[in-house]
């Protein structure tokens, strides 16, 4: 371990000082050890165009999730409702569209109601002071048993496929490795890229992560900053709902649970510090890829299903302690 | 004839309770252009409560706030800025993770395009930091890597580019080295220099006493003491802090 955080530093050295550079650059090696260990532990198998297309959409439906709660951690807060809203925006598309509703127009307020809920996350969890992991847990519980009233249990069906070929191909459409949610992630990561490293807000949010005292004394305000933030990880966890269950065809009560701890996994893993302030959208899109990778490679290597949360729990412990290290020598 | 410099801050019969404490009780506290403030007082006896008052973070129960002669009522910090009142607080002023180009614009971030940051402009602010003498490498360092002296001057340079009329320092030379504190001690000088009121926050007359023009001492919630330097002895400033 000691050798290989010394090479990096002296391979990012002087030019990359910034501790950021340096989490992604363990990221990246992370992801390429893996890469390269299950392709030779499945003969090959792991690279081939058909695996690889199921990776890309596992990962960016996870990975879209993933980003929203790098925002979140960033600003300096935790939301462990992400699975549960990701649940109510799949069942909303669902209903309404059992109740009629065009898709299109479905999607819009499955989005909405996502976002209304992160919107309740952020104003009690910033009102009433509570950490939000407490307020994000009590609404994980909530929104899973309103799912679960709703469909009292039952699957729902939604095969859009050939009644809305043009809804199903924007949402689930694959041309060779390329594929639907694999666009959506790259072009969600890329505005949240925009939004986080150029512009004004995405400032306030590093600031409101970093020191929220300093933050505020300079004007900004953080409630607004942070109660942004769990609109946007809602908005697109619900988003996501719609995606699997349009994938899937059907919707059932159990959707997306177990989610909450694994994308803050992939989020830690693609070095955004637990304590907020720093962290970037590229990390967490890596982190997101390597959790896959991780997941399908110990399937395909025949591994116990059982090992793949006692190897991530491993690493997410070994990364944290990675990079706090890290941090303490640079400063 | 010379006009008599005009009062910029003026609080009059302020008072702040926290429940039963009284923590401000009628303090009246007149600061003019270019004045340098020694604020002293033990811990607790009402000084961080009057200047938070002053930027925004509390609202007084009673009493009037004056600036430039006009009345005004502050509720935020943000506020506290418009009128020209910056506040420098050791722990608070700066993230420790961002670059000093972005916290030297945190919360006024020039923008182009109407949305995206303008780097070029943001990376300006080492003209008002070399003005001030210091020698920060490049606008892309982190906060934490810099000195604290170095820390003090960023956030002072801030003040001073977004034409503060008021500092308020707050114990701006705690856990600084020698060297640290003589960069801080020159910079309050340098804002007197271009006519901008300090309000020196601090529990020791050690340091502020050669930069103050004036020494206000609290105890209490109350001024006990408000002296011009060429009126107070050193030894006799130090018994009533005592005392």
């Amino acid at each position: 371990m000691k050798e290989r955080s010394s090479g990096i530093r002296h391979e990012v050295g002087q030019r990359f000082r910034k501790i950021t550079s340096a989490r992604e650059v363990i990221t990246i090696g992370a992801a390429v050890v893996l890469l390269v260990l299950f392709t030779s532990i499945t003969g090959g198998e792991f690279i081939s165009a058909r695996v690889l297309s199921i990776l890309a959409i596992r990962f960016s439906e996870v990975g879209i999730i993933v980003l929203g709660v790098a925002m979140v951690m960033i600003c300096g807060e935790f939301d462990l409702s992400v699975g549960s809203v990701s649940a109510l925006g799949g069942l909303a598309v669902v209903g309404l569209y059992q109740l009629g509703l065009n898709p299109f127009l479905a999607i819009a307020i499955a989005v909405g109601v996502g976002v209304t809920a992160g919107t309740i996350n952020g104003l009690v969890s910033v009102k009433s002071g509570l950490p939000s992991f407490i307020v994000t847990l009590g609404a994980m519980m909530m929104w899973r048993g309103i799912v679960t009233l709703i469909t009292k249990g039952y699957t729902l069906i939604f095969d859009v496929r050939e009644s809305h070929p043009a809804f199903y191909t924007i949402i689930r459409g694959e041309w060779g490795v390329v594929s639907a949610p694999l666009l959506w992630f790259v072009g969600i990561a890329t505005m949240l890229v925009l939004l986080l490293n150029f512009s004004r807000f995405g400032n306030h949010v590093f600031a409101t992560g970093g020191n929220k005292e300093a933050a505020r004394a300079m004007g900004i305000n953080t409630s607004k900053i942070k109660v942004t933030c769990f609109m946007i990880v809602s908005g697109l966890a619900a988003f996501t709902g719609v995606t699997q269950v349009t994938r899937i065809r059907g919707f059932q009560a159990m959707h997306g649970t177990g989610m909450e701890l694994m994308v803050i996994a992939a989020v830690v893993v693609g070095g955004t510090r637990l304590g907020g302030g720093v962290g970037t959208i590229i990390g967490a899109a890596l982190g997101s890829i390597i959790i896959t990778f991780l997941e399908f490679g110990l399937i395909m290597a025949r591994v116990p299903g059982f090992w793949y949360k006692v190897i991530l729990g491993i690493i997410i412990v070994a990364v944290a302690t990675v990079n706090e290290v890290l941090e303490k020598r640079r400063k | 004839m010379k006009e008599l410099p005009l009062a910029l801050v003026e609080m009059r019969n302020v008072h702040k309770w926290y429940g039963k404490v009284h923590a401000v009780d009628g303090v009246s506290l007149t600061v003019k252009e270019g004045e340098i403030i020694g604020l002293l007082g033990d811990n607790g006896a009402g000084k961080s409560t009057l200047i938070k008052i002053l930027a925004g973070y509390h609202r007084p129960d009673e009493g009037e706030i004056f600036i430039e002669g006009e009345k005004v009522r502050i509720n935020s910090p943000s506020e506290a800025n418009a009128l020209g009142i910056e506040t420098v607080y050791q722990e608070q002023a700066l993230v420790d993770v961002m670059s000093v180009a972005r916290n030297f614009y945190m919360g006024r971030e020039p923008v182009k395009r109407a949305v995206f940051l303008d780097k070029e402009k943001m990376n300006e602010c080492m003209i008002p930091l070399r003005t001030l003498g210091l020698s920060i490498k490049s606008p892309d360092l982190l906060v934490k890597s810099l000195s604290g002296g170095e820390k003090q001057g960023t956030a002072i340079g801030r003040a001073m580019y977004f034409k503060a009329k008021l500092v308020v320092l707050d114990e701006p030379t705690r856990a600084l080295s020698v060297k640290g504190v003589q960069t801080v001690l020159d910079l309050v000088k340098g804002l007197k220099e271009v006519n901008i009121a300090v309000i020196y926050i601090t529990h020791s007359l050690h340091y502020v006493y050669s930069v103050a023009d004036r020494f206000v001492i609290m105890d209490k919630g109350k001024i006990v003491k408000d002296i011009r330097k060429d009126e107070a002895p050193l030894k006799e400033l130090t018994e009533v802090l005592i005392g």
